[in-house]
């Protein structure tokens, strides 16, 4: 509609491409190096592909998907009935998207209408981003599928280091065109396929996003096992995914290739559960990890924060209690509890305290009064005082979270009068060159006409 | 002869510094800044230049290109028609620019329909081959 179909995304790149190439001499003049207009290009064009403006570029472009799939020759469809996930085919005619990998954005795309989801993209695929680089897969991904508008979750370096570094060498035993080998032939072989490596490029390891699959725990796993087989059992599938941006979830398989795969159900599902539980250890280790970090980076904070040597577990107990008493909504027995453990606290535990209040309400003289005294009493009685302001001050409040709805409702068209016309209270409109943002979706015209009464 | 060759020669002139004129500076308006390309343009330039890739003139040069690009593409590049019906909330006429407000306005193409609750609309002069800038949030 309004031509939000293809043309709209085409004409959008193509203006970006005038003003990136008008603009290169203008920029070499300025002594500037073509990597800085490549960084603006890239920018520019990664931010309005994550904007739904494009969103009907890609919806158009799904029906191809929106990245350039190089599969084998006889890559056919009869291999997914035998192996029981999904993979891209290769008569899907797939158009390439954007990869931002070098201003560290996690890539996005959107796969083809007739894929269900999860889709394995096996190894030995090579995906062809728009720019026209070629990133070869040597270890199959995994695709799943995120909700709409869910930003790309970029993975600490760490896990993308640690999952890097535990990787065994290449098996030799492959030929390297791995293109080339026969997919059918699978039901017959039963060799073992060998470890990959993971040699994707680094910007194509900063696309994994959220299950990164450490190779140790996969390599725990005897090499006998075959297959890189499904996350998750076909029966998840969805019919028709709508354009939306998708993650890549990084397996990294022992083994290698759908094209081994030679698949009994079993296998599969075995290895799938094997695979399932190993990217539960993994993800806890990680979440364990970033805990861990999250922990002492408090505990750091409120160690500063006591400006005196006390024990870290004492001022963290102290605080979080007070923290929590704050929020409570004025219980007599909080207040109870809470003098009583200021009485038996340190001098210091009080100034915590009140600290933290003051960094809470932002009142400022009351606290420092207190703050100054040692007393018991007063403290008592500052809590009070805080805690029946909270009521008070939570007027003030600003619900921010409508303002920004607000903004991204409000449709706007941008466009030039040809000609407005009035009659009473009836208003003719002869426009040109439009275009409308709705909905955070663009649409573009070159005439429009319209009535209104006022 | 003689005495025609001079005038000939000026009118030449005239038309030829008519044309230059016209070439380097087309209707441009600023207007399109505040389309989702424009803003996701200047976002990127000001990383930029926060980044201090590029200085703040620079950016501004590109802005200005991309007011020409994006005109130029407009203009040419486009060939659709659209009609539409609403209820007029609030119309404004300042500096050359109506801006409308409309309610409960059905967007019709070809193809299909598009039903929007609010819409506002922001247009400059279409008609005039002024040279003028014209600024719009």
């Amino acid at each position: 509609m309004l031509t939000n179909t293809g043309p709209v995304g085409k004409l959008y790149l193509s203006i970006i491409d005038d003003v990136i190439e008008s603009m290169r001499e203008l920029f070499t003049d300025e002594g500037l190096e073509d990597r800085v207009l490549d960084d603006l290009r890239h920018i520019w064009e990664s931010k309005m592909m994550q904007s739904k403006a494009m969103e009907d570029y890609r919806k158009n472009n799904i029906n191809s998907s929106n990245f350039v799939l190089q599969l084998p020759a006889n890559y056919n469809r009869t291999n997914q009935e035998l192996t029981a996930s999904v993979v891209i085919p290769a008569s899907q005619n797939i158009r390439s998207f954007p990869m931002k990998n070098n201003s560290g954005i996690l890539p996005t795309f959107s796969l083809p209408a007739g894929l269900s989801y999860p889709v394995q993209i096996p190894a030995g695929v090579t995906l062809q981003t728009a720019s026209g680089q070629l990133y070869k897969v040597n270890v199959p991904v995994v695709v799943t599928q995120a909700p709409a508008g869910q930003p790309p979750v970029s993975r600490p370096a760490q896990v993308i280091e640690r999952r890097e570094a535990p990787n065994p060498p290449p098996h030799a035993s492959r030929p390297p065109p791995r293109e080339a080998e026969p997919l059918s032939v699978p039901a017959a072989s039963d060799k073992q396929p060998p470890h990959t490596q993971t040699s994707c490029p680094p910007a194509k390891e900063s696309a994994l996003p959220q299950q990164p699959l450490a190779p140790p725990a996969e390599t725990s796993r005897p090499p006998g096992a075959r297959s890189p087989q499904p996350e998750v059992p076909p029966g998840e599938s969805e019919p028709t995914p709508p354009p939306e941006p998708v993650n890549l979830s990084m397996s990294a398989s022992p083994c290698s290739q759908l094209l081994d795969q030679i698949s009994t159900e079993e296998a599969l599902t075995q290895t799938g559960q094997l695979r399932t539980s190993d990217i539960d250890d993994i993800l806890k280790e990680v979440i364990e990890e970033e805990r861990g970090k999250a922990e002492m980076a408090r505990k750091t904070v409120n160690h500063s924060e006591a400006d005196l040597g006390l024990d870290l577990d004492y001022n963290y107990s102290e605080l979080s209690d007070i923290v929590q008493l704050d929020g409570a909504a004025g219980n007599s027995d909080m207040e109870e509890e809470e003098a009583v453990s200021l009485e038996d606290n340190d001098f210091l535990g009080i100034i915590n305290a009140e600290a933290i209040k003051a960094l809470q309400e932002g009142g400022g003289s009351s606290d420092c009064n207190s703050i100054s005294s040692s007393s018991d009493d007063e403290a008592a009685d500052e809590l009070t005082n805080v805690e029946d302001e909270d009521p008070l001050n939570s007027g003030d409040d600003v619900v921010e979270q409508d303002i920004p709805d607000l903004f991204d409702t409000d449709n706007v068209i941008v466009c030039q009068y040809d000609k407005i016309h009035r009659s009473k209270n009836r208003w003719k409109f002869h426009l040109k060159d439009g275009v409308m943002c709705y909905g955070g979706r663009d649409y573009i015209f070159s005439k429009a006409v319209g009535e209104a009464e006022w | 002869m003689k005495e025609a060759s001079p005038l000939a020669h000026s009118v030449f002139e005239v038309i030829l510094w008519l044309f230059i004129l016209a070439s380097v500076s087309i209707m441009a308006y600023q207007l399109y800044r505040n389309t989702t390309l424009g803003n996701s343009l200047q976002e990127s330039l000001d990383e930029l230049i926060q980044t201090q890739q590029i200085t703040p003139q620079l950016a501004l040069q590109v802005l200005l290109q991309f007011d020409k690009a994006i005109n130029m593409a407009l203009a040419n590049r486009v060939r659709n028609r659209v009609n539409f019906r609403g209820s007029l909330n609030t119309y404004r006429f300042c500096d050359n620019v109506w801006t409308f407000v409309l309610n409960d306005v059905e967007f019709r193409e070809v193809t299909d329909l598009v039903k929007v609750d609010k819409v506002k609309i922001v247009a400059c002069d279409g008609k005039s081959e002024s040279t003028q800038n014209k600024n719009d949030k």
